[in-house]
């Protein structure tokens, strides 16, 4: 039997709705419920979970049967694809895989180095680069042919997502890197968290100027912060993040047990900013090991309902 | 009764650093035996050389070297005190201890301080013993 | 040049135990001018496992010879009275030349005393850098001629990840970003527009990702 059903997120974003998304961290075993229970507390808030690929390269349950369990629930996963672990023959006949068991998002990543991980004595892979996983996905989509050229049977029809980081150096060039990645086919973008509002502005300023956010849907990336630690270990350890002085700062000033409210103040008001910005179409919320946090988030955001 | 050790040292010197015949005072000394090495300039000595020394029964090898700022090649000591630094890992490594081997700095005719550093050398090698791979 | 460093004594001295005559042979090119194997650091490791042996009671005879080029079957037969005269051979260079040595005489077995690490340059005096990995299809032109299959972490084609930062690379403080350094170089040059193009996904046949790689030379073939 086929399943013939077009991406939610997708849908959403095509009429023009501010769209929210989250993500969801695999556990460290094979049990399916911890999934199931970190997908329960999100129902109703968000229009689609991200599920990381062994994220900064720790073993985890794997990205395509953890959206599997999603699926299986009633909610709509956006599968992480990165391409440290897998050559591009194990690639493609993944996003085969996850497209017949109904996963209809794909975000195209390089991925953590292995490094960061818990086995840094791994092989890396990098057969092909994220760019090139962007494209190879849409030419099987879009021309229903493999790497090879081979022509598929029922081709995947992914609705294809890409990371930027506008926070990463150097800054001139991050644009450029936006339209590549546009032009292999992302449809849309989910951002590094945004904290440093002054440069986010300006890198979707420049996007406007090169017409890019036609092209494209940009999901602004948020981190609710747990504490003034949390802050300066993040822009410290964290490769890619950037967090000014003044929202440590703020983080700081108040009272230990206060921390949590104003983090989430602070995300609160970088929403609200995000939703100002021309060519911003939604929000990513990250929050892992934190899910439970998020409905929260969107509520006083005041992004709910989310629409069927 | 055991014999008191009386420690071989090897002693390698810039000709610039040490002068044999106006440090009298080493041959006075009766609780070592010395055997020296001269040099042009300190920075040849090899690895190899000192590790020979200790092939060739050294208790222990004592480099003697210009003060930096005083060497007349200019980086000779520094080197000198790179090759050394390397050697006493090898040493540490081999299980002979890296202390048997030393550089210190001294200007020439300065008979007093040589003495001096040749006697903290002999109280070293008498804590550590005969060299073992002798 | 091969660029490789001497393994450590422990492991040398551990691999060569079994044996009772051992002739350490050096290399007088690569691995000479990265001091992991010419005739000085022969005779300094001669030396050290002589004290080491000599300490520990063990009888082993170590010879010390060191031959131009371990590479070159020219070279090798230089030393091929020397070996025939042990029990086992210490090479101190490059993995090809351990192989090349090893091939050649059958009975005597050639024991590694260096890990061979990469394709590099001296960067100064005493620092070493890799810059290639041998890929076999070289595409300099279109980077500025800085290799991101060497020298970006993640061997990104298309521009730098999202971990670049201030021209440091994510993986390690010590490291460059190679991307940074290629989007440097591009703008010296006036090429900023290779930026933009879009470099499709490598073909690594002609990389060791093919099999063991052979060059023919017909032209030398006589
Ligand atoms: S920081 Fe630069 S060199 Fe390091 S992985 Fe990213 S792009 Fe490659």
């Amino acid at each position: 039997m086929k399943m013939e059903h077009m991406s939610k997120l997708e849908q959403i974003l095509s009429r023009g709705e501010f769209a929210v998304t989250t993500e969801c961290g695999p556990p460290r075993g094979a049990d399916s419920e911890v999934v199931i229970k970190k997908g329960e507390t999100l129902r109703g808030y968000v229009d689609a979970v991200n599920v990381t690929d062994n994220q900064t390269a720790i073993v985890r349950m794997s990205s395509i049967s953890a959206c599997t369990h999603l699926l299986n629930i009633g909610l709509e996963p956006v599968m992480q694809m990165v391409t440290r672990d897998r050559n591009r023959i194990a690639l493609q006949s993944d996003i085969l895989g996850a497209y017949s068991l109904g996963i209809r998002n794909i975000l195209c990543l390089s991925g953590d180095h292995q490094i960061f991980g818990s086995q840094p004595d791994a092989l890396n892979v990098f057969d092909i680069d994220s760019m090139n996983l962007i494209r190879t996905v849409k030419t099987m989509r879009d021309e229903g042919k493999d790497m090879s050229g081979f022509d598929l049977k029922e081709p995947p029809k992914m609705y294809i997502g890409a990371a930027a980081n506008p926070f990463a150096d150097p800054f001139e060039y991050r644009v450029i890197r936006l339209a590549k990645k546009i032009d292999a086919g992302t449809d849309f973008i989910q951002t590094q968290c945004v904290y440093n509002m002054e440069r986010f502005t300006e890198w979707m300023r420049l996007a406007r100027e090169e017409g890019l956010t036609e092209k494209v849907q940009i999901l602004a990336g948020v981190t609710p912060l747990k504490s003034v630690g949390m802050a300066r270990y993040m822009s410290k350890k964290v490769a890619g993040i950037d967090i000014p002085e003044a929202i440590t700062k703020r983080m700081g000033e108040v009272p230990k047990e206060k921390a949590i409210d104003e983090g989430i103040k602070i995300c609160l008001e970088t929403i609200a900013q995000l939703r100002d910005i021309k060519g911003v179409s939604g929000v990513h919320i990250m929050a892992i090991e934190w899910e439970e946090k998020v409905g929260e988030i969107v509520e006083s955001a005041g992004l709910l309902p989310r629409p069927l | 009764m055991n014999k008191p050790f009386k420690p071989k040292i090897t002693l390698f010197h810039c000709i610039n650093s040490f002068n044999e015949s106006a440090s009298l005072s080493l041959n006075g000394a009766n609780n070592v035996e010395i055997k020296t090495v001269r040099l042009p300039c300190s920075s040849m000595v090899k690895d190899v050389f000192l590790l020979r020394s200790f092939e060739s029964g050294a208790d222990g090898v004592l480099v003697l070297v210009c003060p930096e700022d005083q060497c007349r090649y200019v980086e000779g000591s520094i080197r000198a005190k790179k090759r050394v630094g390397w050697v006493q890992n090898v040493l540490d490594e081999i299980g002979l201890d890296g202390r048997r081997l030393s550089i210190r700095n001294t200007s020439s005719g300065n008979g007093a301080t040589t003495d001096k550093i040749l006697q903290e050398t002999v109280a070293v090698l008498t804590d550590l013993g005969p060299n073992p791979a002798a | 040049m091969i660029v490789g460093e001497q393994k450590p004594l422990a492991e040398i001295k551990e691999i060569v135990g079994p044996y009772r005559k051992l002739l350490i042979l050096g290399c007088g090119t690569c691995v000479k001018t990265c001091f992991a194997g010419g005739e000085d650091e022969v005779a300094t490791l001669a030396s050290a496992l002589r004290l080491i042996f000599k300490k520990e009671g063990q009888n082993i005879k170590i010879e010390e010879f060191t031959i131009e080029r371990q590479c070159e079957n020219e070279f090798i037969q230089e030393a091929s009275e020397a070996i025939g005269r042990n029990d086992s051979v210490l090479s101190l260079a490059c993995g090809a030349g351990v192989q090349a040595i090893a091939r050649r005489f059958a009975k005597i077995p050639v024991l590694p005393g260096v890990n061979t690490t990469f394709i590099g340059v001296l960067e100064s005096q005493g620092v070493f850098t890799e810059e290639c990995s041998g890929c076999g299809n070289c595409e300099l032109a279109i980077f500025g001629g800085v290799c991101p299959i060497t020298r970006c972490s993640k061997k990104l084609l298309n521009g730098p990840c999202g971990g670049s930062r201030h021209g440091i690379c994510e993986v390690s403080p010590d490291t460059e970003c190679a991307w940074q350094l290629i989007i440097e170089r591009l703008e010296a040059l006036g090429q900023v527009h290779n930026l933009r193009c879009y470099i499709s996904p490598k073909d690594w046949s002609s990389s060791n990702s093919g099999g063991p790689r052979r060059l023919v030379r017909e032209d030398h073939i006589i």
